[in-house]
């Protein structure tokens, strides 16, 4: 081949390739799959469909806003109605479709999965809190924008002691019990280190009761917590349960304050419980909906541009749980994309495990993780449901107060 | 014979080649990607207009207290697979491209189910398409979501979930009593912009 021959058949690949470059960008352009697996119909759809419509929304809004460094993200979510087994068969679709990471939700199918996301190095974010799911040495690839569960549990307990019963100057010890499904991975995930933590402040400790998360009478559980006669009741259900265990012990005089966990605390529970709320004081990892924090006009925005026939009062502070969790993983992608490995392994530690304070606003604790801690947060926002208003009680930072144990014993449950 | 290269028919033929690549290209995008800008989208129109029973096994619910024949012992209730049929007009003078369509179920004033799918479709401009869209109900998750979203409702009514369910599952041969489509919403995308248009309906109209 001549010299020529040769100049010319380079000079045709060249403007191939340019012409090939200068195609529109669309066309080209590279889509990000992001798995979701929600519950908008089991048994906790009463809080988990309000929670699978912020998510949807939360990734509309950063498309909107660039996806992922120029990138589309295109984010796929079904429904598994809170079925382990129906969440294992969305878990290896949404593999198959190439998701880089997946939006989780349940305790049970979040613990069951931990094992295969972490050989396939897919990053679950759920809406499980679970304080099992926070050593990386165990579960290296879940992760969640909240303070976890134990540590609301924990905080909660420690508000009311501060605000609540310390102020009677009684000279007793308080009384503690716990209302919650025994069976439930989510509601006894957090019940040996709140009694760790009655422990450690001194409490007296009662008898369990167990509360199904479907029960709408409760008054047998509360004629047991009556013989014990409990100060402070933690409850570690989700809304309906809690508020119709709040109803009975309201109605048979228990007389005890309500601690609540994060899933049992939102803004039906004064609609569900009515007078008998008034007090209850609950686990806040972010704002209410619509409360006033930074960003959370866009979360507003975003509900009523992309759901506008869902009325904004029905809207809950689950959509705002789901905007962090959503938060978390838009930033831990945006920063492996930049590292050049938007890979299951980039995501992690490229991007969440670079999280030094991440300020995500809508009222959450900032953000950190390092390879060897992935509990998100020191402490937890504790709000009181007063006149009519949710109001802070305290903000517990349990790291600051007990930092050997934060560091040395409570790391993983 | 061996023929001999030239450089003029070569340069030739892959420009016609890469003209023709961009005129299918440039088709797909006005068709596909959108990138033509618009000045505005009309929200285009979404009507619920048939549900249909698309399979079903009858009523029957197993606690997990019954030994099964085979498998495992669980609480099963009975599914039902209801096919619901929507067309969407679009009323722009260009195709808009259907991305994201949810809608939650009522089974007479109780919300049963919340259905979303996510596969896109184009609607030609000044037409109509129709999508039926599945939504797979079961006696065991009904019952359970039934008690956490309109467990006080039932209660205040003196219902018993039981035989709403029952009443339901038996009744829906005849759709004897109204399901209502509510809360949906339709994301449309054309040139750069989305919109989205809310809608609901109900069966039998």
């Amino acid at each position: 081949m001549k010299v020529r021959e040769i100049l010319l058949k380079l000079g045709i690949i060249i403007l191939v390739m340019g012409l090939i470059a200068s195609f529109p960008g669309a066309v080209f352009a590279k889509s990000i799959r992001v798995g979701g697996i929600m519950d908008m119909t089991g048994a906790t759809s009463d809080v988990g469909k309000d929670y699978a419509l912020g998510m949807a929304e939360a990734f509309n809004y950063f498309n909107e806003k660039g996806g992922i460094n120029g990138k589309t993200i295109k984010y796929t979510y079904f429904d598994y109605g809170y079925r382990i087994p129906e969440a294992l068969t969305k878990y290896t679709l949404l593999k198959r479709l190439k998701c880089v990471a997946i939006e989780g939700w349940g305790t049970g199918d979040t613990e069951a999965l931990s094992p295969t996301i972490t050989k396939d190095k897919i990053p679950y974010v759920s809406a499980s809190y679970s304080a099992h799911l926070t050593n990386p040495k165990k579960t290296p690839y879940n992760l969640f924008f909240s303070s976890d569960y134990s540590t609301n549990a924990r905080a909660c307990l420690t508000a009311w002691y501060d605000k609540i019963w310390k102020p009677k100057n009684l000279k007793r010890k308080p009384r503690f019990a716990c209302c919650y499904m025994f069976a439930s991975p989510y509601c006894s995930a957090p019940i040996k280190a709140i009694k760790d933590q009655a422990k450690l402040l001194g409490f007296e400790i009662g008898p369990d009761q167990n509360v199904s998360l479907f029960a709408l009478d409760t008054k047998s559980q509360i004629l047991a917590l009556k013989k014990f006669k409990p100060d402070v009741v933690w409850h570690g259900n989700t809304t309906m349960s809690v508020a119709a265990t709040l109803r009975d012990a309201y109605s048979l005089g228990l007389g005890a304050d309500w601690i609540i966990n994060n899933w049992g605390f939102d803004e039906n529970l004064p609609r569900l419980a009515g007078k008998a709320a008034e007090g209850a004081i609950g686990a806040t990892p972010c704002a209410f909906f619509g409360q006033k924090s930074d960003g959370m006009d866009i979360v507003v925005a975003s509900a009523k541009k992309y759901n506008p026939g869902v009325p904004l009062k029905k809207r809950l502070i689950r959509t705002v749980q789901a905007w962090g969790d959503a938060l978390i993983l838009w930033e831990a992608m945006k920063r492996a994309d930049k590292a050049g490995d938007l890979t299951g392994q980039g995501i992690l530690k490229k991007g969440f495990e670079t999280f030094r304070n991440f300020h995500i606003g809508l009222g959450a604790s900032d953000v950190t993780y390092t390879p060897t801690d992935h509990r998100p947060a020191p402490g937890c926002m504790v709000q009181q449901y007063k006149n009519g208003k949710f109001v802070r009680l305290e903000y517990v930072n349990l790291k600051k107060r007990w930092p050997q144990k934060w560091e040395k014993e409570w790391l993983g449950w | 014979m061996k023929r001999k290269w030239s450089p003029i028919k070569t340069l030739v033929a892959v420009f016609v080649g890469i003209v023709f690549l961009a005129g299918m290209v440039g088709c797909a995008t006005t068709q596909g990607a959108g990138t033509a800008s618009v000045s505005s989208i009309k929200p285009p129109t979404v009507k619920l207009v048939d549900v249909q029973l698309a399979h079903y096994w009858g009523w029957w619910y197993f606690s997990k207290k019954v030994k099964p024949t085979k498998g495992k012992a669980g609480n099963y209730g009975a599914p039902m697979d209801l096919s619901f049929v929507f067309e969407i007009t679009n009323p722009n003078s260009f195709p808009v491209q259907l991305d994201g369509f949810k809608f939650t179920v009522a089974f007479e004033e109780f919300d049963v189910n919340t259905i979303n799918a996510f596969e896109t479709m184009w609607i030609p401009a000044g037409k109509t398409n129709q999508l039926a869209v599945h939504g797979m109900f079961d006696a065991r998750t009904s019952l359970l979501s039934l008690l956490v979203t309109g467990g006080f409702k039932l209660k205040a009514k003196h219902l018993n979930v039981w035989q709403q369910l029952e009443k339901w599952w038996t009744g829906i041969t005849t759709f004897s009593f109204p399901i209502t489509v509510k809360e949906g919403a339709a994301t449309f995308h054309a040139g750069g912009k989305t919109i989205v248009t809310s809608f609901n309906g109900k069966f039998p109209q």
